[in-house]
């Protein structure tokens, strides 16, 4: 048995990938947009790994959805690696026996968010409990809308999580805005009683209004319908059919748009927002928030009941600098957070 | 010659107990066993040459037919059915064709070698019986039993002790594992039904939210329909407007350079055009990058 050694074929073609460049920088507003990274420094029962994936895919696109995080990386290495990738914001999961908590922090130095996680459902115990779960295509090709609701503007650790929230997610410029893009929906509400944060997902769908429900249906569908009982074509058409309980609510949720999105809803007809749930559901309370990266002094904690020690060795002279510097970003991202007046809605 | 002959006994020893099944070294069925191998051997040593003539024939006679041996065999046919039984389950087809052979080879020697022949006939049947009575036996007892299956009841105890300490430990590991899972799962709560009030209120929140969006994405690019982009005097017109809504952005900000630069590096990048600050732009294309 010899070794054949077939000249031709030996010769390894190799063909370039093509690389998906994401942009770095926004056409739109010229910022960076920011990108996340959700992980967890320790290994993760199951029901919380599913949790962990669902984050990811909330996130997208702007977001590593196969990130493999080995045991021994630490914190450090992922601060080097999201610097040439432009990553701007971590997530991070951590579950310990008494609570699981989510840890939202902006890179390089920026402040950290610990909020504690109270209840979770994840996407699938939602999509099982609802009787038509829906999931277009192309629900998590463009990043999700935010609206922030009673977070008030009177605290401080309140405002700084509504800029941190409201940085996550790529300012959108409502001018250029292209309605289709805006599929999905994130929501915080504050509740000032029990200081918990619901953390709701949504997939926004519009139908039009002002016709009936079978001929949408007929429309949309395309499914031939039944019209062996009726003599002729315009009793389909302009029969009276039950209004669904729904209608009601469609009434304030009409929008008019300004361009025709898909075969059914013509621009300048009214259209009703319905939205529907999908993705995790979590219940969470603000906990801690910290200067530094899961490190620096901590400009509020919950518990009050601060171990003086550890904080206090780390305050060092240059503390009073950090403290500007992190003053001086959270007021400019407020002010750009101003400027974006299409993205997100302040209610109180 | 001799070394053969007892090597080849010791392996019929060794071929004799290993058909003796479950009987372990000092037992009372081992110590039983030697002594009925004993006389067999006995007979066996007085074998010498014709036993070796025995084996050379077995060995050339192994892969041949069994032509020859017709006429005797008809003769030993009941002793050779009675064998056949015996031997079935095991597998001795070689030995028991070998055996056969000098079986009847033999006899027609002679006196002697009937007597020899029986010696080491009496060794094959011999280890085939204690099989066949043992097995027997084994298979007698397993009718009646329990779910241990076959066994002695020398290791009943053994065994039933080694099942007892199996659940015992599967018991704690299955209550470790559910305390284990019990924490993983803590605050993971599947939804009952899909829509309480509470989770209506929270769409409604958010659709007013994404109401209050689209009208206002209505309000500012209906505005701008009407022009066309490409006609002059409504690029002008669209200038004007952005420029506007650039400067008072610009108003707002603090005059913090990094965020100025920023705002300044987007409306370049879609309007080349309308300031011709070239230098100031390549100057600005230096800052980003570095």
């Amino acid at each position: 048995m010899g070794r054949f050694k077939n000249n031709k074929k030996s010769r390894v073609i190799v063909k370039p990938i093509p690389k998906k460049n994401q942009e770095d920088v926004s056409h739109v507003t010229g910022d960076k947009i920011p990108k996340s990274f959700v992980f967890s420094r320790m290994k993760l029962p199951g029901p919380v790994k599913q949790l962990q994936m669902d984050l990811r895919k909330l996130m997208l696109p702007y977001t590593a959805l196969s990130l493999k995080e080995k045991k021994r990386n630490t914190l450090r290495d992922f601060l080097n690696v999201s610097g040439p990738m432009g990553v701007t914001h971590f997530l991070m999961l951590s579950k310990t026996a008494s609570s699981l908590s989510l840890r939202v922090a902006r890179t390089p130095q920026g402040p950290t968010l610990t909020f504690k996680i109270h209840q979770y459902s994840l996407a699938s115990d939602i999509a099982q409990s609802q009787l038509r779960p829906r999931c277009p295509q192309d629900l998590f090709k463009s990043p999700p809308l935010i609206v922030l609701s009673g977070f008030g503007s009177q605290e401080l650790h309140l405002k700084l999580a509504t800029i941190m929230f409201q940085n996550i997610f790529p300012a959108i410029d409502i001018n250029t805005v292209k309605l289709s893009t805006c599929q999905r929906l994130v929501l915080l509400n504050y509740n000032k009683d029990t200081k918990l944060i619901d953390f709701r997902h949504y997939s926004i769908r519009l139908q039009p209004v002002g016709v009936s429900r079978r001929i949408r249906k007929f429309v949309q569908n395309h499914q031939v319908p039944d019209l062996r009982n009726l003599q002729d074509v315009s009793d389909f058409v302009t029969k009276a059919g039950y209004g669904s309980e729904s209608e009601g609510d469609e009434e304030a949720a009409t929008v008019t748009l300004s361009s025709d999105l898909g075969r059914v809803n013509k621009g300048s007809t009214k259209s009703a927002v319905k939205l529907q749930e999908i993705g995790p559901r979590m219940t969470m309370q603000l906990v801690k928030v910290e200067e530094g990266l899961c490190t620096g002094g901590i400009i509020f904690s919950e518990y009050e009941n601060v171990d003086g020690k550890k904080e206090k060795l780390k305050k060092k002279q240059d503390e009073e600098g950090d403290e500007e510097e992190e003053e001086e970003d959270s007021e400019e991202e407020g002010e750009e957070g101003s400027e974006e007046d299409g993205e997100d809605m302040d209610e109180d | 010659m001799s070394t053969g002959e007892e090597g080849h006994m010791a392996m019929a020893d060794r071929g004799s107990r290993k058909r003796r099944v479950g009987v372990k070294k000092g037992t009372k069925a081992a110590r039983n066993k030697k002594q009925k191998s004993k006389p067999s051997t006995s007979d066996r040593f007085k074998v010498t040459m014709k036993n070796q003539k025995l084996f050379q024939k077995r060995a050339r006679d192994y892969n041949s037919d069994d032509d020859e041996e017709e006429d005797d065999e008809s003769k030993k046919q009941p002793e050779v059915t009675i064998r056949e039984k015996i031997f079935s389950d095991a597998n001795m087809g070689p030995n028991y064709e070998e055996i056969e052979e000098e079986d009847n080879d033999e006899n027609s020697d002679g006196e002697d070698h009937g007597e020899i022949e029986s010696g080491i006939t009496k060794f094959a049947t011999d280890g085939c019986n204690a099989f066949k009575i043992a097995f027997k036996a084994i298979m007698k007892k397993t009718k009646g039993d329990d779910t241990l299956g076959p066994v002695l009841s020398a290791h009943k105890h053994l065994i039933g002790e080694k099942l007892a300490e199996d659940e015992a430990e599967k018991k704690a590991k299955g209550q470790a594992r559910k305390a284990k899972h019990l924490i993983a799962e803590k605050g993971h709560v599947k939804p009952g039904s899909y829509l309480d009030s509470h989770e209506k209120i929270l769409i409604g929140v958010a659709t007013k939210g994404v109401v209050k969006l689209f009208n206002a994405v209505n309000k500012a690019q209906h505005a701008q329909k009407g022009l066309n982009p490409s006609r002059s005097k409504d690029a002008k017109v669209l200038k004007k407007r952005r420029k506007e809504a650039f400067l008072s952005e610009l108003g707002k900000t603090k005059t913090d350079t990094k965020v100025w630069h920023s705002l300044h590096i987007s409306y370049s990048l879609s309007f080349i055009m309308i300031y011709l600050e070239s230098l100031f732009l390549s100057r600005l294309m230096h800052v980003e990058t570095s």
